[in-house]
């Protein structure tokens, strides 16, 4: 009993790094009501420019060099000090200076112009931050992992602490000191100081305070400079506390501050710090004493610690989740409009041959000598992509639920799928492999596929209570725990040392469609065709429902779930059924992904990929399924990244501060997305065409049909022989086809040339259409 | 013949305040009965109550001889009492023909799954759908988005939603409000055409010009005290019902100023 006391004590340590972020995200809602999602990659962010300050005397500011030429650039690193470490209260000036920059800059640039938006906009704003923030870090820290020291009390330890028996570090119990320090001075500021009690008057009732002559961006303002010094502090105190993080785990200690800020109901500090020494107790107690029981689940044993948080805030939000306060803005505005499907099937029949043309054809040594490979891989990312995005589309667009644990469906599905599909146990080739029942592929993804459906249905029950925002904070700590829980527990995986799962390769009665074509890369155009027609099932399918009954009743829930209920709609049925098809949707994405790369490992399932798509799904066009469609061309390794690399290699690294930036953009100019800027284009394109040149294709058709069928025959049967690479059948037939023609036309105007009074073709042609 | 809707010593409160007390209402099938009050009386509380949207202190409510505890709003919809809003809550991303279907359509829970196969298809509630919809005079506006019409219009859209459902009664909350005098004695004809469809109404409305001419049988409401009842003429004449529109003074009005106090009443005046 008395180790478990001392247990908790040194969380404490622990505790004070959490009430320090929590303290943040309350002032930050205090000040603009929105929840901060991005406040842990601001901490991130500023405690790695301390590490290198103090390390190496670098400093760095929070953006990239946009411009391409080397001569002129934007300024981005400073070496202060010629590597050498710098001056501690420098350096810490130095931190929260990039704090101070990076709180006025997120306020002007991404909170100020959201301000009236939507609940969900504001969400994507913050999202975009912290994607932006994570693009940011990898770009300028890379994958390097700081180990940094004590801040406070370097290496001491009162040794057997209260008689406790355990020796416990004077760092931890100071972080918890400062952190109820500066509780108290908060809460002096916004009880006594004029700003700080126009912010309470403000986060009470917006209106009140502009009409008593507060301006509330001033006060926002103030707030968010706050709120990022904050969590610049955190960034800074953290120390050995938090230990040796990488970019995406510093980000994600937001779940225990989020589950810290609403104990406090994001309003009060004093009960956020308590929350958070609570939450930094319980956790080391969990992981240290209660996993040595005998009772204690064995897989649970390392992921125990960061189930906690979830715990808390799922508890909390299902108790009191209507109590929070929320702030009347003077104007809100509503989502952008998720218009009806039309012409489907046409696009369906356009597309899909379309897609596999480009796919079959582009690859190889045709277009892009010495690329072989990257199209048809890109293209396939593209559609998988867009896969993925449906399920933001059906439940976010449609039923407005933001849910940001969809990644995590995505990954169960591949994951079970790999543990079914899987034959024998570990090899000499794969030392790691993790045996199973080698059942058919389509019997094993549909496994998989139910299994992201039961995940995502537990997930959704506390979305029947809580809605917007809160949504949110659920599934994105669902989305984090669900990582370390499983993903990244060898003890639930099997997975040794962050190794992969195989995947066998998939045939179709006996063809192979699989993603590795017979050069070895994975560019399979068969494989490509099997996700064209997956996606373009999933295309009709969401397609239908948004044209049916259940569209009406999820747009109904969308617009007003008071008026859904009073039309006879079950309310947490419907939004339970969304959650469902969506689970569905990423479960199938998932599994296709998993057939694309040919293995899955936890790190393909990490909450800020899950970020980095929705962000480019919000950038398409999260109403709608060209959104989807257009989110997954411009997704990062998609067609459109791939083609952008020709001209400017190392795009690739900037996905996820495109990504960011593109989401806040698009929540700020246009929260309907891009796909309904080229929705008219494409709908004249298309009638253009199909519909208005109709006539003139079928008269054509009618006269060379035979041409083209005995061209295209003798293109695979008569020329192929010639070429050995299975890849170029698709062009023989062309080949085959142009050259029939050609000897046609040659023939036709041989014999008209002969016959004075004969018409030349294209005349012909004129006379049956007229 | 006992009535459709029946409250029993109906309570609401919200802390210690009583917004409806002992509230006992009864709505006869084939009848318009109106409740009217002075704003803040608690009219939407007792509406909210019935529906399901408040929850309810002590007493009871039934429709249909049914005690509406514990159900959901969603099945008292769908057990035939739909309302309407005083704020609208239309469905602004659907159109006018969607808001009116989602109100009228029967769903099982396979029927995402039929929706799949054939979105579009035949729910057998058109008529009564279409029916509502030029009843109202909306016919011209079927396919646009709610957020294009007016608000007399969306106004409309909001009572044809609610008829769209062949509710066996209709609780209108405030239906007049915002509309002009001509609107007002238009609706008050849809009213009396919906009560030949055997749709019962129960009419919310502080618009006493409405609610007199067209109500079978008023309650009048005041401090979540019902404080009269009758037929038009009777509420009309009842001092305690001008002391509460029109204060104290009210009551001192002798013979010759009641007339002209029934007039005020009756919006002439």
């Amino acid at each position: 009993m008395k180790e478990a006391i001392a247990y908790s004590i040194m969380g404490l340590g622990a505790g004070g790094f959490y009430a320090l972020m929590a303290m943040g995200i309350v002032v930050a809602y205090k000040g603009s009501g929105v929840i901060n999602f991005s406040h842990g990659a601001i901490a991130m962010y500023v405690a790695f420019q301390f590490y290198n300050l103090r390390t190496e005397g670098i400093f760095r500011l929070p953006w990239f060099d946009i411009l391409p030429t080397s001569w002129l650039n934007i300024p981005v690193r400073f070496n202060l000090t010629d590597g050498q470490p710098m001056n501690f209260w420098l350096c810490v000036l130095l931190a929260l200076l990039t704090s101070v920059l990076i709180g006025a800059l997120i306020h002007y640039l991404v909170f100020k112009p959201l301000r009236n938006a939507a609940p969900l906009g504001k969400v994507i704003g913050a999202i975009g931050v912290m994607t932006y923030f994570l693009g940011v870090a990898s770009l300028q820290f890379g994958s390097t992992i700081p180990n940094p020291e004590a801040v406070l009390f370097k290496d001491k330890l009162f040794q057997n602490f209260l008689g406790l028996g355990l020796p416990v570090s004077v760092e931890a119990l100071a972080l918890a000191g400062c952190a109820i320090i500066v509780g108290a001075v908060l809460w002096a500021i916004f009880r006594y100081t004029r700003t700080g009690l126009a912010t309470r008057a403000a986060a009470g009732n917006e209106k009140g305070a502009v009409l008593l002559g507060y301006s509330p961006d001033k006060l926002a303002l103030f707030n968010w400079v706050l709120a990022a010094l904050l969590a610049g502090l955190a960034g800074i105190l953290a120390g050995t506390v938090t230990g040796s993080l990488s970019t995406g785990k510093f980000t994600a200690l937001i779940v225990p501050a989020l589950g810290a800020a609403l104990i406090g109901g994001m309003s009060s500090i004093p009960l956020a710090i308590g929350g958070a020494l609570l939450i930094g107790a319980l956790q080391t107690f969990t992981s240290t004493w209660m996993v040595g029981e005998s009772w204690f689940p064995s897989w649970l044993q390392s992921g125990a610690r960061d189930a906690i948080p979830l715990i808390i805030i799922v508890a909390v939000l299902f108790l009191k989740g209507k109590s929070l306060p929320i702030r009347g803005n003077i104007e809100e505005k509503r989502l952008p409009l998720a218009p009806y499907p039309k012409r489907v099937g046409k696009y369906v029949a356009i597309f899909v041959p379309l897609g596999f043309i480009l796919a079959a054809g582009l690859p190889g040594d045709f277009l892009f000598a010495g690329l072989t490979g990257n199209w048809g891989f890109s293209f396939t990312t593209s559609l998988v992509a867009a896969m993925f995005g449906l399920s933001f589309v059906v439940l976010a667009g449609y039923v407005g639920q933001i849910s940001l644990v969809q990644i995590s469906l995505a990954g169960t599905a591949a994951f079970i799928t790999a543990r079914f599909v899987a034959n024998e146990g570990p090899s000499d080739a794969n030392p790691f492999a993790v045996g199973g029942p080698h059942w058919p592929w389509p019997i094993a993804s549909l496994v998989g596929i139910i299994a992201a459906v039961l995940v995502g249905l537990i997930v959704a029950i506390p979305a029947l209570r809580i809605r917007g925002v809160q949504l949110a904070v659920v599934t994105i700590a669902a989305s984090i725990s669900m990582w370390t829980l499983f993903f990244d527990n060898p003890s639930a995986t099997k997975l040794q040392g962050g190794s992969a799962y195989e995947f066998g390769t998939p045939h179709f009665f006996g063809v192979d469609i699989g993603s590795t074509s017979s050069s070895g890369l994975t560019d399979n155009p068969k494989y490509t065709l099997f996700c064209l027609i997956v996606l373009a099932g999933l295309c009709v399918v969401v397609a239908n429902l948004r044209r049916g009954s259940t569209g009406r009743r999820f747009l109904a829930v969308r617009a007003n779930e008071r008026a859904a209920a009073s039309a006879g709609v079950n309310v947490p049925g419907t939004k339970f059924l969304a959650f469902g098809i969506a689970s569905a949707v990423a479960g199938v994405a998932g599994v296709m992904t998993a057939y694309q790369t040919g293995s899955t490992a936890a790190t393909n399932w990490e909450y800020g990929i899950g970020l980095s798509a929705l962000a480019f799904c919000y950038l398409g066009g999260i109403t709608s399924i060209n959104g989807a469609i257009l989110g997954g061309m411009i997704a990062g390794g998609g067609i459109v990244a791939t083609f952008g690399s020709f001209h400017s290699p190392g795009l690739y690294s900037y996905t996820a501060i495109m990504g960011g930036l593109g989401m806040i953009a698009t929540a700020i100019i246009h929260p309907a997305g891009q796909a309904s800027i080229f929705q008219p284009l494409m709908r004249h394109f298309g009638s253009w065409l199909l519909v208005a040149r109709g006539k003139e294709w079928g008269v054509v058709l009618k006269r060379l049909w035979p041409f083209l069928l005995g061209g295209g025959a003798w293109g695979a049967i008569g020329i192929n022989p010639w070429r050995t690479d299975s890849w170029n059948r698709f062009w023989m037939i062309v080949l085959g086809i142009f050259l029939t023609l050609f000897v046609r036309n040659i023939v036709t105007q041989v014999r008209a040339a002969k016959a004075a009074k004969a018409l030349p073709d294209t005349n012909s042609l004129q006379e049956v259409t007229a | 013949m006992s009535a459709l809707l029946e409250t029993n010593e109906l309570t609401v409160s919200y802390g210690g305040l009583h917004a409806n007390s002992n509230v006992n209402i009864k709505a006869e099938k084939g009848k318009l009965t109106g409740l009217i009050g002075p704003n803040g009386a608690g009219k939407t509380t007792f509406i909210d109550a019935i529906t399901g949207f408040t929850n309810v202190s002590s007493g009871r409510a039934e429709f249909n001889g049914n005690d509406l505890a514990g159900v959901l709003p969603s099945d008292r919809a769908k057990q035939g009492l739909v309302r309407t809003f005083q704020s609208l809550e239309l469905f602004e991303d659907l159109t006018v023909w969607d808001n009116l279907i989602v109100m009228a359509e029967e769903t099982k829970w396979w029927s995402f799954l039929a929706d799949i196969v054939k979105p579009n298809r035949v729910l057998g509630i058109e008529e009564q759908a279409e029916w509502a919809l030029n009843l109202l005079g909306l016919g011209e506006h079927r396919d646009k988005l709610t957020l294009d019409l007016s608000h007399g219009q969306r106004k409309l859209v909001s009572v044809a939603r609610a008829l769209a459902a062949k509710p066996s009664m209709l609780l209108l909350d405030e239906p007049a409000a915002g509309l002009d005098t001509v609107e007002s004695q238009q609706l008050g004809k849809h009213l009396r055409e919906i009560l030949k469809q055997d749709i019962s109404i129960f009419l919310i409305d502080h618009d006493m010009g409405l609610v007199l001419s067209v109500c079978d049988y008023i309650y009048v409401l005041d401090f979540g005290k019902i404080i009269a009842e009758g037929t038009p003429e009777e509420v009309r004449n009842n001092p305690e019902v001008k002391r509460a529109y029109l204060g104290e003074t009210a009551g001192e009005m002798q013979a010759e100023g009641g007339a002209a106090a029934a007039r005020t009443l009756s919006g002439e005046g």
